[in-house]
């Protein structure tokens, strides 16, 4: 007889399990530990990540979101409506925030240009963006799209300037009528309301579309009020 | 003894190739090398997290029960490129961003559990660790080679800067759209294979 082995040795079935319930505990309490204490950390840099998107629609620099954003919540009738959460902590949970038939706006508090946060699938994973409109309600400012994880090369192009560059000048309304913009595949030539797909990433370029037109069909109401608004300025 | 441990680290970069010759981590050379930058940051990624779970699991090699020990390796692993992704995610927020995509390729990847279980497993710290390292570096290696032809030849760019002049696409010369797919990456392995073996006379089979 040897030395007593603990548990009876590497290979029973009292020690399988005591090393795994070990190991499991010292596992948990370590993914934890470093989740909690770097939360507040992750949160502030994703929160300064939208609001750096945001600007980044409008053509501005990193980091004036505080000076020139004014944001607020409205509902489907396009009126402004009091929320429980701000604005910003809304596109946390956007697609929770749709349901709840609260959508936010930030508008540029200057310009009256507005910028809308959009959310959707693409071919893998959740994609989503921010897009601004010019004064008139209509033309596109900037566009700025991301995703969690589409293929790098096919459909993560869309989070590229070349792809996004094609935006800019884009009008959402016909005859009254929002169409949002259409994706094409093969090319757009020129087409109104039109933007060339991503070559192979015929499912993401789907997903952007209907993102497009989906999330902005929320804020119909809004912008036709604003349109209307805008007419009777000028023609005073 | 010294000699042996440094061939630990030399070994898998070319006659040991955890690509070329164990045919391991074909699927993420396939996923990430349409172009030339998630390539290299796979690649980085991949030396890593193999590193060291390399030498974690080499460290707790004499208390691993058998039965369990695939568990055991993939927790260790899956912890550690967790753990790893939270911290980049509080301190540099930007680069986390690149890898997110990538956390999950980098778990899966069969090179990470292949060497643990062949080596780590059976070896001591300090060569598990090297052995790692060039597994690690073996396998991005072939991974920028792939993404060097795929994104030149598929988007006439690397690193995302144009390469090929807009001259020659005025002249008619189109980008290759098969470079941007899944096959294109297993034919450029297959040629790399194939030179590899005509260099080196002993891998080839009877």
């Amino acid at each position: 007889m040897g030395k007593k082995k603990f548990l009876g040795g590497k290979n029973s079935n009292a020690y399988i399990v005591f090393y795994s319930t070990v190991m499991v505990v010292i596992v948990a309490i370590m993914l934890a530990f470093t989740s909690l204490s770097l939360k507040d950390r992750q949160n502030a840099n994703e929160l300064n990540e939208k609001k750096d998107a945001i600007v980044a629609s409008l053509g501005l620099e990193k980091g004036s979101y505080d000076e020139v954003i004014e944001a607020y919540v409205v509902n489907k009738e396009g009126q402004v409506i009091e929320t429980a959460e701000t604005p910003l902590q809304k596109l946390f949970d956007l697609v929770g925030s749709h349901a709840k038939g609260e959508y936010p706006v930030f508008e540029n508090k200057a310009t009256g240009e507005v910028v809308f946060p959009l959310t959707g699938k693409g071919l893998w994973d959740d994609i989503w963006g921010y897009v601004a409109l010019e004064a008139d309600l209509n033309t596109i400012k900037g566009a700025i799209f991301d995703h969690a994880g589409e293929t790098p090369g096919l459909g993560a192009e869309i989070a590229t300037p070349k792809f996004q560059a094609q935006f800019p000048g884009q009008t959402i309304y016909e005859e009254g009528q929002l169409v949002g913009i259409y994706v094409v595949k093969g090319g757009a030539k020129g087409a109104a309301h039109s933007v060339d797909a991503v070559t192979g990433g015929t499912k993401t370029s789907e997903g952007l579309q209907n993102m497009i037109k989906n999330c902005l069909d929320n804020y119909d109401a809004f912008l036709k009020v604003r349109q209307a608004n805008v007419v009777t300025e000028n023609a005073e | 003894m010294k000699n042996k441990t440094f061939q630990s680290l030399t070994n898998p970069l070319a006659k040991n190739n955890p690509v070329l010759v164990q045919i391991l981590g074909i699927c993420s050379a396939l996923a990430v090398t349409t172009q030339l930058k998630p390539a290299l940051v796979m690649g980085l990624s991949v030396t890593a997290v193999c590193a060291f779970s390399n030498l974690v699991l080499s460290l707790l090699r004499n208390g691993i029960p058998d039965r369990i020990r695939i568990i055991v390796q993939l927790v260790v692993i899956a912890a550690l490129v967790t753990i790893v992704n939270d911290v980049l995610k509080a301190y540099v927020y930007d680069v986390s961003k690149q890898l997110s995509v990538y956390v999950g390729l980098i778990i899966t990847n069969c090179i990470i559990m292949g060497r643990v279980e062949a080596f780590a497993l059976s070896n001591k710290p300090l060569p598990s660790l090297l052995d790692g390292i060039g597994n690690g570096i073996g396998y991005g290696a072939v991974l920028v080679i792939i993404g060097f032809v795929r994104e030149l030849f598929g988007n006439g760019s690397l690193f995302g800067y144009q390469i090929i002049p807009e001259c020659f696409y005025e002249a008619g010369y189109v980008n290759n759209g098969l470079m941007l797919f899944p096959p294109a990456a297993l034919i450029i392995v297959g040629v790399i294979i194939w030179v590899h073996r005509t260099a080196n006379k002993d891998l080839q089979e009877k």
